[in-house]
């Protein structure tokens, strides 16, 4: 079992009871907390002996003096019949009040340690604590492989808003949760009796009667001796056994004093088990340090958040995993599909293809990449491979390209088909891995490996055009990706451009909706959103979105984008055609890459054409004034000088730090975007050597140009492009 | 208040003093104070006119790891390696009410031997010797009071 089935089992069935366990932990933290407030510490230099003396003036029948966890000082008495425990003053004696081992009812402990089920749920309780360390354990690699590996333990997470909660949030407690699992399994072994505290029995000690009289206890030289620090009981020799001791327990054990001689009668050290349980106590309860009580929690009730975070998380893998149709026996199909996926959606683009070859008349089977192989009815193979994390192989199929590797070559092609986020700087690398490795084996390729960027329908539409060319049949590659739940956009202005080359373009602002609650508290349709973030946009007579990068926040009320007229173009026609007051039907994808992080270092930005208009987004809200700079190139300004005027105000209201405008079709107008890049070479090295963060947004072809030209310009830091995206400091938002 | 009645029937094993051939069986019943805790752990036991343990008849509470709280007996009985063999319930909650039943040997009764009881509550105070009952038989039926766990425990002879 991988160690994600067992996070993931563990989690959806134990994880039930763990949240019983860390909602009721949560309550128990109050206890130390409030403790703490009710009396103060005993200085722990206060020789045991003074303490003593202080309280046997104030509480003549003590009979055992407790030294709290918390520091306060807590002596037992009878008042009469009546038992008594109080609080006192260290200071002076003073009684200060009754102490109560807890404030809460105790059937929230005996629900923390045995689920009110007695012994069996103490055996549960422990199971419970057993399967969270496995869960952190679990979850430790899981993170680990995510992120790729502890230098990026702290990296930005990237996903749904329920894998980020996972994992930020597991970053940050896993330790404690940790810790606290295994505290617990300390402390059920010696409550299960699978650890012996302390086998041996206390010392037949008696005090010898000599005549003299009993001595006070602040005139035995141990008390005399003892810090407060150390001191844990006290007890006092009964008032009518003439032979009863002193008993005095500390931190590193147990003594007995006889009350007539003061002398020692017998000692018996701490074991190491006794140690190790009161230590465990300590960190599982935070009894002795209120802050660390409150931590524990805060990480108690969090385990909630995990268990239903990492429910939304399973169900939304369950919901996309395979469910192919029409798949025909391996032994009969010609054509064989392989998927590696991580979410699930490459299976929803292998069944579009598995569709469109079985119209043809093709016979295709569709299975998992780790069952790759070919059988004589075999003409044709297609793998479709997501990348995971760094590079790495999608779960299921971890062992696929070793598999891969071992397997004799035949001359039926096999054709690799990537999907991935080119925000990842490991962009589609294990489908080049699996391409590489195809090749390196012999196995012929009908196409060219192709890297299709979050999960685009356009270009696997497009790559289904090579397809049908190469194979010589017609065949259409109609990807329809589910599409989150939408909401209706009303147009309320527009600011029109004639655009270059006559393509007309427009920046639309639509009204953000009022909405029901529902959809501005959930995960989809139009809750928050940020610059950077796209919009999928629904045209009709098409079920396939398209994306559009957001010019606006929804900090800033309204839906801002900027559509340029496409040759043909379904939506671009929808989106310039549309009226005032005219709606249209959209929903939010977060870009978690690219959005721009709280930064106080400069920030470089880069577009060309309508590229800038998520730039111009983050100029918008730049409220902090950090320095940004924007490099943007045009065709004419005249023509597409998108965003001007703003442009111009955020200039002076100090929002845009430096602006550099270039123009390709205007004579001496400084060319493309990377051409000023270069002329700016110091400046740039020297915004980028103070940490500058980076985002480009605009053609394909532009952030090539862009990359290869900072890559030059870089090289004296010894950086580059690559690097600095490593350390997130590099976005491209490319169409 | 109806306080439910906590049964519990003990059959002691045969007595380790040889010689006794007569026993009758004695009843023991604990009635806790409402003192505000977690169930109690209570060990009974019998010792001689100079203190010397005998033998155990019930303890109430089954982990090992809080034994030691019910110090006189745990260190009194500690030469007893059956001590707990047969005669261990769980632990006797606030306000309720322990009954054990033993057998006894004639010759313990009217000789000096008394029933002690030691009790512990958790995070509450240690109790050893709670409560002393001489087994005599004019104590029989008599409610002693204990301190700081137990109401009152009477024993009846069969």
């Amino acid at each position: 079992m991988s160690w994600k089935a067992i996070h993931r089992w563990l989690g959806l069935t134990i994880g039930t009871l763990a949240v019983v366990l860390g909602i009721s932990g949560a309550v128990l933290a109050i206890d130390p907390v409030q403790l703490a407030w009710q009396a103060p510490a005993a200085p722990g230099d206060l020789p045991v002996a003074t303490l003593v003396e202080r309280v046997i003036r104030t509480v003549p029948g003590a009979e055992e003096i407790r030294h709290l966890p918390s520091g306060a000082i807590v002596v037992f008495s009878f008042a009469g019949d009546q038992p008594q425990a109080s609080y006192v003053d260290p200071a002076d004696g003073r009684v200060l009040g009754a102490w109560q081992a807890s404030a809460l009812p105790r059937w929230i402990k005996n629900l923390h340690r045995s689920l009110l089920l007695g012994d069996v749920g103490r055996w549960g309780a422990a199971g419970t604590a057993l399967a969270m360390g496995v869960l952190c354990v679990s979850a430790l690699v899981l993170l680990l492989r995510r992120m790729g590996g502890w230098r990026r333990l702290a990296a930005r997470v990237r996903g749904s808003l329920a894998q980020r909660i996972h994992v930020v949030g597991g970053r940050v407690v896993l330790v404690v949760l940790c810790l606290t699992s295994l505290t617990a399994l300390t402390m059920s072994a010696s409550t299960l009796g699978l650890v012996a505290l302390d086998t041996r029995t206390e010392p037949e000690v008696l005090s010898a009667i000599t005549g003299k009289p009993a001595l006070a206890g602040a005139q035995l030289d141990m008390l005399k001796s003892l810090s407060v620090r150390n001191l844990r009981k006290l007890n006092f020799p009964g008032a009518t056994d003439l032979e009863d001791t002193w008993k005095v327990s500390t931190a590193q054990g147990q003594g007995w004093i006889d009350r007539y001689s003061g002398q020692m009668l017998a000692w018996q050290d701490a074991t190491f088990a006794q140690r190790m349980n009161d230590l465990a106590v300590v960190l599982h309860t935070g009894e002795a340090a209120w802050p660390w009580a409150v931590l524990l929690g805060l990480v108690g009730a969090s385990v909630l958040v995990f268990w239903l975070s990492g429910i939304v998380i399973w169900w939304q893998a369950r919901r996309q995993a395979p469910h192919i149709t029409g798949n025909t026996p391996l032994a009969q199909a010609d054509v064989l599909i392989f998927v590696a996926s991580e979410g699930g959606s490459t299976w929803g683009f292998a069944q579009t293809l598995q569709d469109a070859l079985s119209q043809c008349g093709h016979r295709v089977h569709t299975s998992a990449l780790e069952k790759f192989q070919t059988v004589a009815a075999t003409r044709q193979v297609f793998v479709l491979a997501a990348t995971y994390g760094e590079g790495q192989a999608p779960a299921h199929a971890s062992q696929a390209l070793a598999h891969i590797a071992q397997l004799k070559a035949s001359d039926v092609p096999v054709t690799v088909l990537g999907f991935g986020d080119r925000q990842f700087p490991a962009f589609c690398a294990y489908a080049e891995a699996l391409d590489q490795t195809l090749r390196a084996q012999g196995w012929p390729a009908l196409l060219p490996l192709e890297c299709i960027h979050q999960q685009s329908g356009q270009q696997f539409a497009r790559w289904g055009d090579a397809l049908a060319q190469a194979l010589n049949k017609p065949l259409v590659l109609a990807h329809v990706p589910s599409v989150p739940p939408t909401a209706a956009l009303t147009l309320i202005a527009r600011q029109e451009y004639p655009g270059a080359s006559g393509q007309a373009t427009a920046i639309l602002r639509f009204a953000w909706p009022s909405g029901s609650l529902r959809s501005r508290l959930g995960t989809h349709g139009l809750a928050r959103f940020s610059a950077g973030d796209l919009v999928g946009i629904v045209p009709p007579g098409s079920a396939v979105p398209r994306y559009y990068s957001l010019a606006s926040g929804w900090e800033d009320g309204f839906l801002e984008i900027c559509v340029r007229q496409m040759s043909d173009g379904l939506c671009s026609t929808h989106l310039l055609g549309l009226k005032m007051g005219e709606s249209i039907t959209a929903f939010i994808r977060p870009n978690p890459g690219f959005a721009l992080p709280r930064t106080r270092k400069p920030v470089l930005l880069i577009g060309a054409g309508t590229g800038v208009a998520p730039l111009a987004g983050f100029i918008r809200r730049n409220d902090r004034l950090t320095p940004m700079h924007l490099y943007f190139g045009g065709r004419h300004p005249a023509q597409d000088l998108y965003f001007g005027a703003d442009i111009q105000r955020w200039l002076r209201e100090g929002r845009l730090a430096r602006l550099q405008t270039v123009f390709s079709r205007v004579p001496d107008g400084g060319g493309y975007v990377q051409d000023a890049l270069r002329r700016d070479a110091d400046r740039v090295r020297g915004l980028v050597a103070q940490g500058a963060i980076v985002r480009v947004c605009g053609s394909r072809a532009m952030a090539q140009g862009v990359a290869e030209t900072l890559d030059v310009v870089l090289a004296p830091l010894h950086l580059s492009v690559s690097t600095l995206k490593a350390k997130e400091r590099y976005a491209e938002d490319v169409f | 208040m109806h306080k439910p009645l906590l049964t519990i029937l003990a059959t002691a094993c045969a007595l380790a003093l040889p010689a006794l051939a007569h026993s009758r069986q004695v009843t023991l019943t604990a009635q806790l104070k409402n003192y505000g805790g977690d169930g109690a752990y209570l060990a009974a036991y019998v010792t001689d006119a100079k203190g010397a343990y005998v033998r155990t008849l019930w303890v109430a509470g089954g982990k090992a790891k809080y034994h030691k709280h019910l110090s006189d007996w745990s260190r009194l009985s500690a030469g007893d390696a059956k001590r707990l063999d047969g005669v261990t319930g769980a632990s006797v909650g606030a306000g309720r009410t322990l009954k054990v039943t033993a057998d006894l040997a004639d010759a313990l009764i009217d000789a000096g031997y008394e029933i002690r009881i030691d009790a512990a509550a958790e995070n509450m105070r240690d109790s050893p010797s709670e409560v002393r009952v001489p087994l005599s038989k004019v104590n029989v039926g008599k409610p002693q009071a204990g301190q700081l766990y137990i109401q009152s425990v009477t024993f009846q002879l069969q």
